[in-house]
């Protein structure tokens, strides 16, 4: 158990020194930016006849760190900023934290994202323990054939396809914005009812294209296992088929339980295609906002997010390893 | 023994095995492993099965479970167990009922024979579950017994992992799992080959030990000379998928037949003695080509071969009392 929290800890720390890593990355990329965008902004605003001393607390305001400092003073203030979770405020959405803006945009792209992972890793996974039991029969052959297919297909392909179908052809869902703008927010059936009628399609969507994804891994996870020399000896013991398919799978779905974190890591970086295609308004419709207008304070804070994300999901599926598989547990 | 709480099969079962064929189809066709053997185990006794790699002894084991492998297929032929039934034509849940029940099965690759993520406590009750065993307090018990016997800690041994123990522990822990349900029939292939000298001595003593007691009909398949001149009541010797020559041990052993058998006991080093007396057996195994032929399979590498031998594969015929070889100069003489 001592072995256990220090490796968490020296796990922790090495998560936080990577964090500053890439804050600090972020930082010089964008004072690096061609144009300079805060010294652009800050000429901006005495144009619009502001004084030098109001344009500089503008500034400083908006980004975070005061333009005319030298850089390593700026950097210095960038971090000191990041560490007490201010992460400056937004240029396109004037004056709003960009906190504030990432916390609206996230739950959208969790609900999103959590509902499709699941759904496309119970389904991919079965449907991988099959095709892997049947790969000689016709039925197996279908079902990898099927994850080949999807796996290959464009999540925006996938996303404008469905969308041609269900809302074009067949009226049957409505297309874009995440509910009826006409009802009242809140928590109403009607209101509820919108929200999941608007949210079939794109988590359908995400399913779907990383439905393929799971059967395949899964597939050759359990041929690897079951070419195993414990599974014929449990054969020959007589061991029931369903203790025996218990075996199996324990054994087969460990390397995908990393897949499976890592993929909760990364779903902070939002689905980009499927948010813009559905007018979703999560973190990818965010980010790719914050690139359209150049709003670098945004883009730096949603690149930290993303980062902190896939830091916090790696320690996680690290530490979770060692519990599902006593070999790495020390 | 604690053993009332779980039925048992007729003590000294035999198995007697008739016509059987075993192919494996590969790339350059198909390999007969097993080449329509006719053999009779005996009940109570320890049976040896010795042959060099690849002569079928392990594709045997398994058939005679009716357990075989992919892509090695039984084509024809019966296994009839004692107490059990023929298991080529019980159905598929009578067939699992009488693995691990009726007949323990040993692992050449008992190394590994375990599921790395169960503590091994935990799967002795999964085989306790999957043949219906009531008392599986009884049953842990059974098991604690078997493995101090074979001199382990069997507390830590049952709350243990695969990967925590020793080859030698594992081998150990596999021959349990082929005893705890009170199997009468156990099959050890190759249970020595991954052991050093002093581990393989102490594994082959609890194997006697145990079938003395409970008078246990083994069948030990082996490459070892030296491990069924130590263990067996009757050898039998197999070559590319067929039988050469079978009998007591120590008629076997003291007067060999089949010129492949001699062979083989001539190329065992004395520990004793010069290194020069041990005379590797010319040749190789048979291949794919030696299948085809008409000739006897070990014609290529006999030393004693005659016109006959060409032609003709020699029948495996009656010799002696208790005795059987396939040789046309042994049947002329």
């Amino acid at each position: 158990m001592k072995n256990i929290l220090i490796r968490l800890a020296k796990r922790i720390v090495a998560g936080i020194v990577m964090v500053l890593v890439v804050a600090s990355f972020t930082f010089f990329l964008v004072r690096m930016m061609p144009g300079n965008p805060v010294s652009a902004k800050y000429n901006e605003l005495i144009m619009r006849g502001m004084t030098p001393v109001q344009a500089m607390d503008a500034v400083r305001v908006m980004y975070g760190f005061i333009p005319h400092q030298p850089l390593w003073q700026q950097y210095l203030h960038y971090i000191g900023q990041i560490l007490h979770l201010n992460l400056g405020r937004s240029i396109s959405y004037e004056g709003v934290p960009v906190l504030h803006i990432i916390l609206n945009a996230a739950p959208w792209t969790i609900i999103l994202v959590t509902t499709g992972l699941i759904a496309s890793f119970i389904v991919g996974v079965l449907a991988g323990v099959i095709a892997a039991v049947k790969r000689s029969s016709p039925v197996g052959s279908a079902i990898t054939l099927s994850g080949s297919i999807m796996h290959g297909i464009p999540q925006f392909v996938m996303g404008l396809f469905l969308a041609y179908v269900f809302t074009t052809i067949w009226a049957l869902l409505p297309f874009g914005a995440p509910y009826n703008a006409a009802l009242t927010p809140g928590f109403n059936g009607p209101f509820i009812m919108s929200l999941i009628r608007h949210a079939i399609l794109p988590v359908a969507t995400y399913a779907l294209s990383s439905y393929g994804g799971w059967l395949l891994t899964m597939k050759s996870s359990v041929i690897s296992v079951l070419g195993d020399d414990f599974i014929l000896a449990s054969e020959v013991r007589g061991i029931k088929a369903s203790t025996r398919l218990r075996y199996i799978a324990h054994n087969a779905i460990l390397p995908l339980f990393t897949i499976f974190a890592l993929s909760i890591g990364f779903m902070f970086g939002g689905s980009l295609f499927i948010e813009d295609i559905f007018d979703y308004p999560g973190l990818g419709n965010l980010l790719l906002h914050a690139i359209d207008s150049r709003d670098y304070p945004l883009m730096s804070g949603a690149f930290l997010l993303i980062t902190v994300a896939v830091i916090v999901a790696n320690i996680v599926a690290d530490f979770l390893y060692s519990v599902v598989d006593p070999r790495i547990r020390r | 023994m604690s053993a009332n709480s779980l039925p048992t099969a007729p003590p000294a079962a035999g198995i007697t095995i008739r016509g059987l064929e075993v192919v494996y189809t590969t790339g350059q066709g198909q390999i007969p492993a097993v080449n329509g053997i006719n053999l009779d185990i005996v009940g109570g006794q320890i049976t040896g099965i010795i042959g060099e790699s690849g002569s079928g002894k392990s594709t045997l084991a398994m058939a005679m479970m009716n357990a075989v492998p992919h892509p090695g297929k039984i084509v024809k032929g019966s296994v009839i167990i004692d107490g059990v039934g023929n298991m080529m034509t019980l159905d598929k849940e009578s067939q699992r009922r009488a693995r691990g029940r009726h007949v323990g099965f040993v692992f050449q690759a008992a190394q590994n024979s375990l599921n790395p993520l169960t503590r091994i406590g935990h799967q002795v009750l999964d085989l306790g579950r999957s043949h219906n065993v009531k008392d599986l307090r009884a049953l842990l018990r059974r098991a604690k017994e078997l493995l101090e016997r074979m001199g382990m800690d069997a507390d830590r041994v049952l709350t243990s992992y695969q990967h925590e123990l020793s080859g030698g522990m594992r081998q150990r822990v596999g021959i349990m799992f082929a005893l705890v349900l009170d199997a009468q029939i156990v099959i050890l292939d190759e249970p020595t080959t991954a052991l050093d000298m002093l581990s393989q001595a102490s594994v082959l003593e609890i194997v006697r030990s145990i079938q003395e007691e409970r008078g246990l009909t083994i069948i030990l398949i082996t490459h070892d000379m030296g491990v069924v001149a130590d263990l067996a009541d009757r050898v039998i010797v197999m070559y590319g998928g067929e039988l050469a020559e079978e009998g007591k041990t120590e008629d076997v052993l003291a007067h060999p037949q089949h010129p492949y058998t001699r062979g083989l006991i001539r190329a065992i080093p004395r520990i004793s003695g010069n290194l020069d007396q041990a005379v590797a057996l010319a040749g190789s195994p048979p291949d794919l080509q030696t299948f085809v032929q008409n000739a006897c399979l070990f014609y290529d590498r006999c030393p004693e071969r005659m016109a006959q031998c060409q032609n003709h594969r020699p029948p495996y015929e009656i010799a002696g009392p208790g005795r059987k070889v396939a040789c046309f100069k042994v049947m002329a003489k």
